[in-house]
């Protein structure tokens, strides 16, 4: 059943559906925007209070692509993927390898960005393939299992491979091209920002077009019952796997544009939280509704940044501020899947959720 | 090290994840749910024993059954909290509740209780052996010496103990065959007059306990502290899954898998590589399910 066949008394709760061309026209014209910030010699200082909202913007454009990409398997095929955040590890460190120069920790190959970020981008897409072909058959919370384990085998696997993958301090002095192409700070930083936006509804109108079309049919056909699905001469696997897939390649995707933007990796940037956060996104906002899971993460990220300001008001150590905070994360997601199991927007009839 | 000296090791961390795993696996089995927060019932557990143990003070022995029955109360009043309404929804929404859960206990303990890590006061025996011949193969022994101490022996006294009481539990008591009964199926079970909601609440009881008992055993072996037992819970799920989730025996024979090849892989991989071990429970698990998807001892849990 698509979208726009809903009953009326329903569209009501929701937000409505995007639409994907005018997201690719805003995604298309954000990326120009971003390039030409960058490019134009006009420098754009950032007013010092306002440097943390950007910061938090940026990371909501990439957290943005990680949400679309796991709603896509969750969402819209019911792929319980918990271990979303290692195929974003899996770009960042195939970007940081390949792109960065003489890290002192590291492989650090130097070749050009754009080369590693398309080999960020496979590389999350077969580690997908590898973990799907060994765990899409099992039961849904093995999956969530499976997928769990690879994030922690992986985490493992970087902080003991100091050689490769630089160990605790990771790889450093990876290329920024937008800080190369601004020349100041502020400038690349308001770039990046707007980049990130431009690439999110850029992503967002791609799957919006996937899921829109008889392809996000099957997807949601397989989700409700994927027995009957098979019944009538879809290969389920096969869908199933292209889901995950791509869903791993988008995390890749905003794997490597973390590399980018941020210059360095290191295992502390791509623990459970990361994967946590995307989730409860997600959940609020209502899986299976590209706009709804947005407006959720946008909610879960305008929880830390006010946090972030509670934590400068309240005279606590950052430690005791950050326990509290992880304390309300996880209430959160417990009570959103008790009370409000379709989210804020989202259609419980379609997730098959009684409320 | 010897090869000898690394099995002893093996059989110890074998018995608290065999001891912890059963618990894990019969809350699959029985209440159709995989508990990411399981590893803070540990947590919970080696601190209600510390404080036994230190604050009233009381004997060891007092302090385990203290500690077992503390965790195994809040295990119960936390499922009546929060899994027990969800029940009907699925096993998904309970593996997410449960991951919500984990962070949240995780961080109110860590509110309580802080960072530092703490230690039991106990004395430690320790039973040098000489192994006969020392023939290197590779960077080990093939027996080489070897010691045990007592700590070692009373861990895996009390999983030999725990196994017995298990097996008899599940065979000569009406408890225990309605747990089986409601594992092969709940309908049936329901059915045949089995008040499933009671043996529900007896199981997270029972969970509770064994999460207590090996949280207290793991404490006094290392320390007390916040990671206590969310260091072990991917162990305890990969022993679990490993015995064919849902099955206690099958769990058993799992945790010691887990258990030998985390203590050999430290023994034969290369000294930078010892970290990789936690990883090296997980190869095992994959290569197995790859083979059996169903794991060693499992009902078929392939979905299609």
């Amino acid at each position: 059943m698509s979208v726009s066949d809903r009953l009326p008394d329903t569209v009501g709760r929701r937000l409505p559906e995007g639409d994907g061309a005018t997201a690719a026209a805003g995604g298309l014209l954000a990326v120009v925007v971003a390039l030409l910030v960058a490019w134009l010699p006009v420098t754009t200082p950032i007013p010092g209070p306002l440097s943390v909202f950007v910061e938090v913007g940026v990371l909501f454009g990439l957290y943005g692509i990680l949400v679309l990409g796991l709603d896509l398997q969750y969402g819209h095929t019911g792929l319980v993927n918990f271990g979303h955040v290692v195929f974003f590890a899996v770009g960042a460190y195939t970007v940081a390898m390949l792109s960065a120069v003489d890290s002192f920790s590291g492989v650090s190959l130097g070749y050009p960005w754009p080369l590693a970020l398309v080999a960020g981008v496979l590389a999350a897409a077969v580690v997908g393939g590898v973990i799907g072909a060994t765990s899409l058959r099992l039961r849904d919370d093995f999956l969530a299992i499976a997928t769990l384990a690879a994030a922690e085998i992986f985490h493992n696997v970087t902080v003991n491979f100091d050689g490769t993958f630089g160990g605790n301090t990771g790889i450093l002095s990876i290329p920024r091209p937008l800080d190369e192409l601004a020349g100041d700070f502020d400038t690349a930083l308001l770039a990046t920002l707007v980049l990130f936006a431009g690439l999110m509804l850029l992503t967002y109108a791609a799957l919006t077009r996937l899921t829109e079309a008889p392809y996000g049919r099957v997807l949601r056909a397989i989700r409700a019952d994927e027995l009957v699905t098979r019944s009538v001469g879809k290969s389920t696997l096969r869908y199933k796997m292209a889901a995950f897939v791509y869903g791993a390649a988008l995390a890749g995707l905003a794997g490597g544009l973390f590399a980018l933007y941020n210059g360095a990796v290191a295992p502390g940037f791509f623990t459970i939280q990361v994967t946590v956060t995307v989730w409860i996104g997600m959940l609020l906002g209502g899986a299976g509704n590209h706009r709804a899971v947005l407006g959720g993460l946008a909610i879960i990220m305008g929880l830390r940044l006010v946090s972030r300001f509670a934590n400068e008001a309240i005279p606590v150590t950052a430690g005791t501020f950050a326990s509290v905070r992880l304390i309300v994360v996880g209430m959160i997601l417990v009570l959103v899947i008790r009370y409000r199991p379709a989210g804020i927007w989202g259609d419980p009839d379609e997730l098959g959720v009684d409320t | 090290m010897g090869l000898v000296q690394n099995v002893i090791f093996g059989l110890v961390q074998g018995s608290y994840i065999a001891i912890a795993a059963i618990g894990f696996t019969m809350i699959y089995g029985i209440v159709n749910m995989i508990n990411f927060a399981y590893g803070e019932y540990l947590t919970i557990g080696a601190f209600v024993g510390f404080v036994a143990a230190t604050a009233l003070p009381l004997p060891l022995p007092a302090a385990v059954l203290v500690a077992m029955a503390g965790a195994g109360v809040v295990s119960l009043l936390l499922a009546k909290a929060f899994f027990t309404p969800i029940n009907h929804t699925g096993p998904v929404p309970m593996l997410l509740t449960s991951i919500g859960l984990g962070l949240v206990l995780r961080n109110v303990i860590r509110l309580g209780a802080g960072r530092s890590a703490r230690r039991f006061d106990v004395d430690t025996v320790t039973y040098q052996f000489r192994g006969i011949p020392e023939v290197p193969i590779g960077p080990v022994d093939l027996l080489g010496d070897f010691f045990v101490t007592s700590e070692h022996l009373v861990v895996i006294g009390s999983a030999l103990v725990v196994f017995l009481a298990l097996h008899a539990l599940l065979t000569r008591t009406d408890v225990g065959i309605a747990m089986r009964a409601m594992s092969d199926d709940v309908d049936l079970a329901r059915v045949r007059g089995i008040d499933t909601q009671l043996i529900r609440n007896a199981v997270w009881v029972l969970a509770g306990m064994l999460a207590g008992l090996a949280g207290v055993l793991l404490g006094v072996q290392t320390n007390v502290s916040v990671s206590t037992g969310f260091s072990q819970i991917l162990q305890i799920l990969a022993a679990a899954i490993l015995g064919g989730a849902g099955s206690p025996y099958g769990a058993i024979a799992g945790a010691y898998v887990i258990g030998l090849v985390l203590a050999l892989s430290t023994a034969f991989l290369p000294a930078s590589m010892t970290g990789v071990s936690s990883a090296m429970a997980f190869l095992v698990l994959v290569l197995v399910l790859l083979v059996k998807p169903s794991g060693i001892a499992g009902q078929e849990v392939r979905e299609a």
